[in-house]
């Protein structure tokens, strides 16, 4: 592969504006210059149809019924250097810490709005906020047991956090199986160089919700409640509970007794279930306090909850922090809860429930990303520089509307890293999400999951919209010399 | 174990056994086509009222009638989408019920089968050319032998395996029933009288061979194929894992191993009856169909008590 000629509009994480490897992914890019476009063309079809023998699909909602699609893999990894990672996982350790602090503090004495660094108007208005969650005091004083953050370079090399997953983060299966293809494709580079496993996760996952138990003394029954197999992320589900020998549940599978407590219907007859990992979202949760229609939840899970017979990871009403207002405030919250300065800067937002703020939103429109403070997956978004007047008139109309509902954030120049195009590398934006669990100690993935956008000049890098995924390597360039 | 789970382990090896069965038996069929002289006709009909897809084959093809044609009938039970039990639909169901239990089987199983599904979708319009077809039915048993091997090996014998091996056993029973029920209501069109006499045998034998059991007939009985025998073999024997009793008896081992549930003993314990007092003599004479038909409305009860006492709670 030759990479003379390669150069990115952006920050590149592995070729510098000259066109010189960065340090850690040295030996990578040697070892990828000595193969012929044919012999990477083969080890791509090879990485493809591992993923597709190996089931990486996912299920696009507008495909319709159950149509599979391999998650696009691009064969050349994105290479973190070990220290800078230390750092970033120090970042997020201390973000999550406040969030779960904030949690708690919403639902219970408030201080953080009495204390006036956090409004209470944006509380009021939160759609996010479950009025069912006050007074609540869950195990350990957790409520965001999994987050999945949301990381992006921008141009000048500075890493920035852009929103924090609180409700049900998807992508920790691609990561592990990502790691899986690339082992299998390029099995010589992870016998020479250092690069750190990843594969630890579901272990780890699994100490975190067994330590929620109600029952501490006994094994605990844990399970996984999915919604089901035509779930975008059904294959996450299953793959989480294979891999911790837990239970995979649907709603009717479930049920509360008159006790309480929360069974699962099995050949024996009832037994009693533990700690459950939701992947349901907290309105379908429980048809009797939420959406009375949902057939996915279980009726009556918040009441065992709220009775303390069963866990729930994430706690419902976690998702209070996940908003892309309040987002704003973590570095405030740093400050408030616990006293330190944010080690990982937020992408600086403006939010348009403050006049000030969005007078300036507003004459800018065409330079900002406008983002809907509740939407995931990349849609209902606007990219400033990329949209017509019509788009930026019809956004105009939404935030004068519904201000709360919206902030904005400039147009970052997402890093980008080289992946294989038809003739020669090309660069594609990325981001990356690395995966927090919080329990007495707090455990981050070694690296994450990395998004690319596989379309040129995209910055959307959501698999839901065409995004694929590389492997992500934290390599240890001390050791590897 | 989930009832849930547990249910959709015992209709995974069903489906899984059924393709295999489907697949051999296809695969015999188009074998034994090309030994009759040709003036004999081959008759498909029976294969598709043998696996109960006569209305829906009318639906379609009803202006055939009797004689429909070896494409019509090949497309049909291989891969019509519009045949909700097609070959190609049998190992739908089973990777569909995989996906809801990826968890609790081996993750070779689910490369296997989505491999072999994969396979189909790609071949599926090249199946009215022989050797394409036999390529494809061989890939077929192949793909379902690995994943049974599979089980057999690496799973835990846990509730869990238990509900496999059961759907396994119910559906060959059942599956060897039908095939018996084909050959017995004749895929040869006779010409003459000596003409029935001359391929009945060769009938027998093909049916034999697609329930994998002329060798170990021949090893056993170290005689020519008779209807008699072939019968007792299939039906009665108590060492072939094909046979009819063979797989009833190893339902009556499962069941100690499983929560007791009266209706399902009760209900075993009439099929086992029905068998162990069958005549394979007197049922040569004339009578085979409609005992078969007999045996699978017990192993249709039999399914009925299953469902209800372990996966409708």
């Amino acid at each position: 592969m030759d990479w003379t000629g390669y150069r990115s509009t952006s920050w590149d994480e592995l070729i510098d504006a000259e066109g010189r490897p960065r340090e850690a992914a040295r030996p990578l890019l040697d070892y990828l210059s000595g193969f012929s476009r044919r012999e990477l063309a083969e080890r791509q079809l090879a990485a493809d149809v591992t993923a597709r023998v190996m089931g990486v699909t996912f299920t696009v909602y507008s495909e319709g019924r159950n149509v599979d699609r391999t998650l696009p893999f691009d064969l050349i990894p994105r290479v973190i250097p070990r220290r800078e990672w230390e750092r970033t996982a120090a970042g997020l350790r201390q973000r999550i810490r406040a969030l779960n602090l904030f949690i708690g503090d919403v639902y219970g004495a408030q201080k953080i709005v009495k204390a006036k660094v956090f409004p209470r108007a944006l509380l009021k208005d939160s759609v996010n906020f479950r009025p069912q969650c006050v007074g609540v005091e869950p195990p350990l004083s957790i409520w965001a047991h999994v987050c999945g953050s949301d990381l992006v370079r921008d141009g000048d090399g500075t890493l920035y956090a852009l929103e924090d997953n609180l409700r049900i983060p998807s992508g920790v299966s691609y990561m592990i199986e990502n790691r899986m293809v690339a082992k299998r494709v390029f099995p010589e580079l992870f016998e020479t160089s250092a690069i750190l496993p990843v594969d630890d996760y579901p272990a780890q996952l699994y100490d975190t919700l067994a330590a929620l138990s109600p029952r501490p003394g006994d094994t605990p029954v844990i399970a996984v409640l999915t919604p089901g197999i035509y779930n975008s992320a059904y294959f996450e589900h299953a793959y989480l509970a294979q891999s911790m020998g837990v239970e995979l549940v649907e709603g009717g599978d479930l049920f509360v007794g008159d006790d309480d407590v929360c069974y699962m219907r099995t050949v024996y007859g009832p037994r009693r279930v533990d700690v459950i990992y939701r992947r349901v979202d907290d309105m379908f949760i429980d048809p009797e306090v939420f959406h009375p229609e949902s057939v996915l939840g279980v009726r009556g899970l918040i009441r065992s909850w709220r009775a303390g017979k069963v866990a729930l990871a994430n706690a419902p009403g976690a998702g209070v922090a996940d908003d892309k207002v309040v987002f704003a405030f973590v570095p405030k919250m740093i400050k408030y809860y616990l006293g330190e300065e944010p080690i990982l800067p937020n992408v600086p937002s403006f939010l348009c429930h403050d006049p000030r703020e969005r007078a300036y939103v507003l004459a800018n429109l065409d330079k900002l990303v406008v983002k809907p403070a509740n939407e995931s997956g990349g849609y209902g978004m606007l990219i400033g520089p990329r949209s017509s007047k019509r788009q930026r008139e019809q956004f105009r109309a939404l935030i004068e509307a519904n201000p709360r509902n919206y902030m904005a954030q400039p147009t970052l120049s997402l890093s980008t890293a080289p992946i294989l195009g038809e003739r020669r590398p090309e660069p594609r934006h990325l981001d990356l999400r690395p995966f927090v669990l919080s329990r007495e100690d707090i455990y981050v993935t070694t690296g994450g999951l990395t998004r690319v956008a596989m379309k040129r000049h995209s910055l959307v890098v959501n698999s839901s919209q065409g995004g694929g995924a590389k492997d992500t390597w934290v390599v240890d360039t001390e050791e590897a010399g | 174990m989930l009832s849930r789970v547990a249910g959709n382990l015992y209709w995974f090896s069903r489906y899984l056994r059924r393709a295999e069965n489907m697949a051999r038996l296809l695969n015999v069929s188009s074998q034994l086509q090309l030994d009759l002289p040709r003036a004999v006709r081959f008759a498909w009909r029976p294969l598709v009222e043998t696996l109960g897809a006569a209305a829906a084959f009318d639906r379609l093809h009803g202006e055939q009638g009797e004689a429909p044609d070896e494409a019509s009938v090949v497309r049909f039970l291989l891969v019509e989408p519009e045949h909700p039990l097609s070959l190609r639909a049998v190992v739908g169901h089973a990777r569909e019920i995989l996906r809801t239990v990826r968890e609790t089987l081996p993750q070779e199983c689910w490369v296997t089968i989505n491999h072999l599904h994969l396979h189909i979708e790609a071949n599926a319009e090249r199946v009215l050319q022989r050797r394409a077809r036999q390529e494809l039915l061989d890939h077929v048993i192949d793909g379902c032998l690995r994943v049974s091997a599979l089980l057999t090996a690496n799973v835990s014998r846990d509730i869990g395996f238990q509900f496999l091996r059961l759907g396994t056993a119910i559906e060959q029973a059942d599956m060897t029933t039908r095939i018996i029920d084909a050959a017995a209501g004749g895929l040869v069109v006779p010409r003459n009288e000596d003409d029935a006499e001359a391929f009945r045998a060769m009938q027998w034998m093909s049916l034999l061979h697609a329930l994998a059991a002329y060798q170990m007939y021949r090893r056993q009985l170290r005689q020519r194929v008779s209807v008699e025998l072939a019968l007792q073999f299939l039906l009665k024997d108590r060492e072939f894992p094909r046979s009819v009793l063979f797989c009833l008896a190893r339902i009556q081992g499962v069941l100690p191993l499983m929560p007791a549930r009266k209706p399902v003993q009760q209900s075993l314990k009439r099929t086992l009856g029905l068998v162990f007092d069958a005549d394979p003599r007197r049922l040569s004479d004339g009578g085979i169909c409609d005992f078969m038909d007999r045996v699978q409305v017990q192993l249709a009860g039999l399914h009925d008590a299953v469902q209800e006492s372990y996966f409708a709670v």
